[in-house]
């Protein structure tokens, strides 16, 4: 079995990594003790938009497929949890799996018979599942989505007895689930599934050739990114205690897509992505009525400085002199 | 590189630096939806409390002390709304005016609540909002129950006794049919029907049939314009003369366009008014104000109520001291009828407008919507 073994320039980064995660870790621990309410809010609502923007990293970073209907499942983890938690009071983390569960199953429906479609002609029939989602949102679908006021009266999440309320409670839920989803994703870049996706990025012909499922690895990736995004709904409802099909519209797919493409497909990028496309807004509050057109032009020039993306994901390195070695190896056993 | 750098490091100080509030200033917030598919509501809420702003520091402030107006955008979505209420707060605000769209404004009322900022919403008609009992919240638009009331009234006090309800099954129509019939039952009146159309047909008269067949001195249709206009015209061409009347989804001039004017003649509806039929000396002096400043016409109704919010909030705010808790308790107790832009109101223990908002219109002989009295 082959196995990607540290390279002398991998072991390098990951020695000069190791600290700067620590630092990293120990100024986003310390972060909103120095910051106002105002400021922790932005903060927690970049977080939720990272959490979504690593799931859609996964669809559209990874594995290449132009999905702008993101905020379609992303509303059906809110709505799911929402409603289960208002209907039969169940405690909102543990609906967090349900609401990824469910985001999935609709993700996987809707995608199976449209995912053999490429590029633009995708997009837009992910364009009309957001929009379908949202028109049945507002037609309070059975009854159960409250229309356009939404659901409200969500229960705040509780873990080991203390009850999440505060902004700066949430801060530290809504980044460690950042953390662990960068975590998570990061191997799932080093694996098979991971490679084979990256494959299918850069020429789907190829990788069928090379005997990857095509269809099956995309669909898992569209399954996995709704799953992430129906648990990042989870949080948002249960942040927000009141959800309405307003905070789930195509430009808020848009944005996320924006995110994503700005990232430029790596976490770390998606990350920063989200940064750029839900905290430049707040920064630009200053600007009143103005703000989205100032907002439209950074993303604009950012476009044009920088059109691979500000963190396109490194090249991956294999030890050849191990695949060599190997040879020999077998051929002196000859 | 180094320019761009500086200059973003020059926006984020600027946005960092703590409120620079003067002595002598009371800040009160304003947020509203300048941006997204309501934007043109929120730009109508900024011109009217800046000017209502300005007339105040030109007749002495609060005080001695000069109005500063902070606005911010909730983009009429509640993920926004909650932003801009932490921004407010962090302002150091000591009153909100706003804002526009119930689930917006239910995403800002707890944080504003325990920052101890006076609410006084202005478009947010969801009941919901202030069943909640928050000591510090009020709003200046009627709840969504109060059309029916309002209907109800209107026609107990007008003497009908045999009366038809009407809707078309979406959920606002049938919302309004429903607590119209309770409130009638309540007041003894007869409903000889009540029963729904299927809208978007062309022709009505089936059901006009059945309802001629009940006999009611009047006929309430809750539904909206299009399927209005169709019915009084049928109505007029099978010869039957009974009055009907509608609630404020009929407010179109399509109405007119489509039924004839010969059939919409003397067809009612209640309705909030147009900001232009604004009466009273109050709304003459602001649309007059407005039409000075900004050289046109208030658009909506909702956006003139964030005027009465404020007005109602500089009176209790002269009337004790610049501080939210006294300023609530003066709101609840002690205002009796203020006379606001849209007419005299005050406030309930609830914090609910209680006073008349809805008007009843009627449509002329010319085809033109007057306002009733």
């Amino acid at each position: 079995m082959l196995k990607r073994s540290g390279t002398t320039s991998g072991t390098i980064l990951q020695r000069v990594k190791f600290p700067a995660l620590v630092a990293l870790t120990a100024l986003a621990a310390g972060l909103p003790l120095t910051l106002n309410p105002y400021w922790t809010a932005v903060f927690v609502s970049i977080g939720l938009g990272a959490l979504l923007s690593l799931s859609l990293n996964v669809i559209l970073g990874r594995a290449g497929i132009f999905n702008m209907g993101h905020a379609a499942f992303y509303a059906v983890g809110a709505y799911v949890t929402a409603i289960l938690n208002t209907r039969f009071q169940v405690p909102v983390l543990w609906l967090l799996p349900v609401a990824g569960a469910a985001s999935g199953l609709c993700a996987l429906l809707v995608a199976r018979p449209i995912i053999h479609l490429r590029g633009d002609y995708l997009l837009i029939v992910t364009v009309g599942i957001v929009e379908i989602v949202r028109i049945a949102l507002i037609n309070d679908v059975g009854g159960l989505t409250g229309g356009a006021n939404g659901i409200f009266g969500i229960a705040r999440p509780e873990i080991f007895g203390i009850r999440i309320r505060r902004d700066i409670q949430f801060y530290y839920l809504v980044w460690g689930a950042v953390a662990l989803t960068v975590a998570l994703f990061s191997r799932l870049d080093r694996s098979r599934v991971g490679r084979a996706l990256s494959c299918i990025k850069e020429d789907d012909t190829a990788a069928e050739g090379c005997g990857i499922d095509v269809a099956r690895y995309k669909l898992l990736a569209f399954g996995l990114g709704a799953f992430w995004a129906g648990m990042a709904g989870a949080l948002f409802a249960a942040k927000m205690t009141i959800i309405s099909p307003g905070s789930f519209t195509f430009w808020d797919s848009v944005l996320l897509f924006a995110a994503v493409t700005l990232g430029g497909g790596s976490q770390t990028g998606a990350v920063l992505g989200a940064f750029l496309v839900f905290g430049l807004p707040e920064i630009f509050r200053d600007f009143a009525s103005a703000r989205m057109l100032v907002f439209g032009l950074a993303l604009m020039a950012m476009m044009v400085v920088r059109p691979q993306g500000l963190l396109p994901p490194a090249l991956r390195r294999y030890d050849t002199r191990f695949i060599t070695r190997g040879e020999r190896a077998a051929g002196d056993g000859e | 590189m180094k320019k761009t750098l500086r200059m973003l490091l020059c926006i984020v100080a600027l946005c960092m630096m703590p409120g620079l509030a003067g002595a002598g200033t009371v800040r009160i917030g304003l947020m509203c939806p300048l941006t997204g598919s309501w934007a043109s509501e929120g730009q109508d809420m900024r011109r009217i409390v800046s000017l209502l702003a300005a007339e105040v520091n030109k007749s002495g402030g609060i005080h001695g002390s000069v109005v500063e107006l902070v606005v911010e955008d909730d983009g009429g979505d509640p993920r926004t709304a909650a932003l801009a209420a932490q921004k407010l707060a962090a302002a150091g605000v000591i009153a909100v005016i706003g804002t526009y769209g119930s689930a917006v404004t239910e995403a800002s009322q707890e944080i504003l609540n325990e920052a101890g900022i006076l609410q006084i919403a202005t478009g947010s008609t969801s009941v919901r909002l202030t069943e909640k009992k928050m000591p510090y919240f009020f709003r200046t638009c009627p709840r969504d129950d109060e059309q029916g009331r309002v209907a109800a009234r209107w026609i107990t006090e007008a003497g009908y006794r045999n009366i038809a309800v009407l809707h078309d099954n979406s959920s606002y129509a049938r919302g309004l049919a429903e607590e119209t019939k309770a409130l009638l039952d309540k007041a003894g009146r007869k409903l000889v029907f009540f029963d729904a159309l299927t809208p978007k047909e062309r022709d009505y008269s089936a059901i006009l049939t059945r309802l001629r067949a009940s006999s009611p001195d009047l006929v309430f249709f809750t539904g909206y314009y299009p399927e209005a206009a169709l019915l009084l015209r049928q109505k007029r061409e099978m010869g039957w003369n009974v009055p009907m009347m509608g609630g404020d989804a009929v407010n179109n001039p399509d109405l007119v366009k489509i039924a004839g004017t010969a059939s919409a003649a003397g067809f009612r509806f209640i309705s909030p008014p147009v900001p232009a039929d604004l009466a009273g000396e109050r709304g003459k002096a602001f649309l007059a104000a407005y039409r000075a400043e900004y050289k046109a016409e208030p658009q909506s109704v909702w956006a003139v109520l964030a005027g009465d919010a404020f007005n109602v909030l500089v009176e209790a705010l002269r009337r004790t001291r610049p501080a939210a808790a006294p300023a609530a308790a003066y709101l609840k107790n002690e205002l009796g009828s203020f006379p606001g832009i849209t007419g005299a109101f005050s406030f309930d223990i609830k914090g609910d407008r209680a006073g008349d908002l809805y008007l009843l219109y009627e449509v002329n002989a010319e085809g033109a919507f007057k306002a009733g009295p």
